[in-house]
């Protein structure tokens, strides 16, 4: 009898264990996507190693990844959108705030060498933000994006300003107003060229990016160099100034990779390198056959860094005759036609499990 | 018994290995059933507390609408659900908030097709419960039946069923679900967004901006994506378009999810939502959830000038419906 109860006694915690047992393994069950959580990139080794000396972001630090490994450099912050100075030897980064954003000068192991902007304010809506710094090819002017004036609204434009002056110095370049949003990513070109993203509304109220070319300070309108339908933002202009990369939504949810002959004024036909993903903010590799890019990888959704190299094609030829060319209102006759790419280019995902800023493109060296 | 010797009655009270078999068999089965219960018990309850919400809407006296609620339709037959989104912080009380986002959706199980329309929240109608303003008060007026009979004298339309969530809700259920991926088409910059959500004072203002482009955006980020509306050119417009965006997001989202997920999830919406619609109905959404396709999903939004024209209404700025134009479209789409 006593062995009996003690056998019962002993069956009574063998029950607990197996419902808990029960109970864990459920919880085991779940989805992958509850279950992931994004690693800091120096906690996730990258699966490829790329040339040169890339900059990005998570959650508002800053990383260099170098030789297949990830660094967090700068002070502590909600960093963004660091750009390099052309003869990268400094960063340029966006430090946010609540209410504000500025641009800094970092050296390139992210110590703050100067404050740019000072753009905070005790009145909320005297705020301002800085958004997609970039430096001139000549080292001397700072462009970024920045919302001011404030007519009905707050639409960033984008303005530009001595890279060793003060902010007073700052000029405007675009006009925003009455846009949704407003005009950003601005890419500066030799001489006095600007290209830039447009956002706009069309009579049927549906919302719109066009990348613009503008040939000097003063021409408000600028020329457009993609379709209002194509939906292009995002650009990346290749070293050595021939090639705009771009991504195009064409009004959906999913986007495409594009790269388009660029010469100085006007693109040529768009190839589509990638279709049908959330592609975003392409970057250029330093020898310029490769483009580095961010899109989701894994049911949760993360961005992650990937990058395709470009297939070496022949000597581009000049174009027979006008042709037609995705670029709105673009001089095609100028344009060099590239040939057909040898082979689709395969995407290769250097990133696994962190969670990279989409909206900061990577600054590559 | 006093027949027996000493070693039948050893025997005996030994418990066969047949039956100690089956006990221990059904002892397991016990503990791992209390162990499932254990593990389901934050869904049982919230499918019995806020599930299945009764509400007994007012009859319509429009011609050809239905009174709800209407008799339980056929697995797999095509219902129409009214999304409600509050402001539900301190500002209002308990179930007398405004909806900011009212959604009709179409669900036809068998073609696995979704139709959204959004109700502008400023739509100047008349109230089910007396009077006109504009339709997101008639939640504040008479809860989830007010709204459900405004909509439905309004548009034409029946409603089956209700779900509303608060917008603290809409935030841990987006963090729950590991964030969302969505192209933001343009920069939604935004000077006097509420900064309500994270406690101080509830009527002060924040400045907000999301940059455009493909992202992976939390709850709090979310939230501020399809709630920012002062910046917008499409102004409420623009930020239905951007509600039924994340709305298709999360979707694809929870297309990923299975039924060990559904506690956690419960526990984020604590309190957050709670719906009419049955068991039945919620596996009849989660069928079409699982076989996602954005091709299939019709989005209806009413803008101006098409559908509606911006107007001054007792000092207010409101949306007055052409109904001419709203009701065609509304027929075609909710039969």
């Amino acid at each position: 009898m006593i062995v009996r109860r003690l056998a019962a006694i002993m069956f009574v915690p063998l029950m607990v264990a197996f419902g808990s047992g029960v109970y864990l393994y459920l919880g085991t069950l779940k989805s992958k996507v509850v279950k992931e959580r994004a690693q800091l990139p120096p906690a996730a080794k990258a699966k490829s190693v790329l040339p040169g000396t890339m900059y990005v972001v998570q959650d508002g630090r800053l990383y260099r990844l170098n030789d297949g490994g990830f660094t967090e450099i700068g002070p502590a912050g909600d960093w963004s959108q660091p750009t390099l100075t052309p003869d990268h030897t400094h960063l340029i980064a966006v430090l946010r705030s609540a209410f504000f954003s500025d641009l800094y000068l970092l050296d390139l192991d992210g110590h703050v060498l100067k404050r740019l902007t000072k753009n905070d304010s005790r009145i909320i809506d005297a705020n301002h933000w800085a958004f997609y710094p970039r430096v001139s090819p000549d080292g001397t002017t700072l462009f970024f994006g920045y919302d001011s004036p404030k007519n009905n609204g707050v639409d960033l434009s984008i303005w530009s300003m001595p890279l060793n002056g003060p902010q007073y110095q700052a000029r405007r370049r675009t006009d925003p107003y009455y846009y949704t949003g407003g005009d950003v990513s601005p890419i500066p070109l030799a001489g006095a060229g600007l290209i830039f993203v447009r956002h706009s509304i069309d009579p049927s109220t549906a919302v719109h990016s066009q990348i613009v070319f503008q040939s000097r300070p003063g021409d408000w309108t600028g020329k457009p160099l993609t379709d209002l339908a194509d939906d292009c933002s995002q650009p990346a202009l290749s070293p050595d100034g021939t090639q705009l990369a771009m991504i195009c939504t064409g009004g959906k949810q999913t986007a495409r990779l594009e790269v388009a002959p660029f010469n100085g004024n006007a693109l040529g036909p768009a190839r589509v390198l990638l279709d049908a993903g959330l592609y975003a903010s392409p970057a250029w590799s330093p020898d310029g056959r490769a483009l580095a890019y961010f899109a989701p990888a894994g049911m949760a959704g993360h961005f992650q860094l990937w990058w395709l190299a470009l297939p070496v094609a022949p000597t581009p030829s000049p174009a027979p005759s006008p042709m037609h060319s995705p670029s709105a209102g673009g001089e095609a006759s100028s344009i060099v036609v590239p040939p057909p790419l040898p082979a689709a280019p395969v995407p290769v995902q250097v990133t696994q499990g962190v969670d990279l800023t989409a909206t900061s493109a990577p600054a590559w060296y | 018994m006093a027949g027996l010797g000493p070693a039948r009655r050893r025997r005996a009270s030994r418990l066969h290995p047949v039956r100690l078999g089956i006990f221990t068999l059904l002892c397991l089965l016990l503990s791992g059933f209390a162990g499932a219960a254990a593990y389901f018990f934050p869904v049982v309850v919230a499918g019995v507390g806020q599930t299945g919400q009764h509400i007994v809407v007012p009859p319509s006296d429009s011609p050809g609408v239905k009174v709800t609620p209407t008799p339980a339709a056929s697995p797999g037959a095509p219902f129409t659900v009214l999304l409600l989104g509050s402001d539900d912080d301190s500002k209002f009380n308990a179930d007398h908030v405004l909806t900011q986002s009212m959604i009709l959706v179409r669900v036809e199980p068998a073609t696995k097709h979704v139709t959204m329309l959004s109700i502008p929240r400023d739509l100047w109608v008349p109230l089910s419960t007396g009077g006109s303003a504009k339709i997101d008060a008639a939640y504040a007026y008479g809860g989830p039946a007010a709204a459900i009979a405004t909509v439905e004298r309004n548009f034409h339309v029946h409603v089956d069923e209700y779900a509303w969530v608060g917008l603290k809700g809409l935030i841990k259920l987006i963090d729950q679900l590991g964030g969302i991926d969505v192209f933001v088409t343009n920069p939604v910059l935004d000077d006097f967004y509420p900064d309500d959500i994270g406690g101080g004072f509830l009527y002060g203002y924040k400045r907000v901006a999301v940059l455009p482009g493909a992202q992976h955006l939390d709850g709090s980020h979310a939230l501020q994506y399809v709630r920012s509306r002062h910046n917008d050119i499409n102004g409420d417009f623009g930020r239905s378009a951007r509600q039924q965006q994340v709305l298709i997001a999360m979707k694809a989202k929870a297309s990923t999810l299975n039924a060990a997920d559904l506690p956690d999830i419960v526990n984020a919406l604590h309190g957050e939502f709670k719906t009419s619609m049955g068991l039945d109905r919620v596996r009849s959404l989660l069928s079409v959830a699982s076989a996602f396709d954005l091709s299939n999903v019709r989005r209806i939004v009413l803008y101006v000038p098409a559908y509606s024209s911006y107007g001054q209404i007792s000092g207010q700025s409101v949306i007055l419906p052409h109904w001419a134009q709203i009701l065609p479209i509304v027929r075609a789409n909710f039969p």
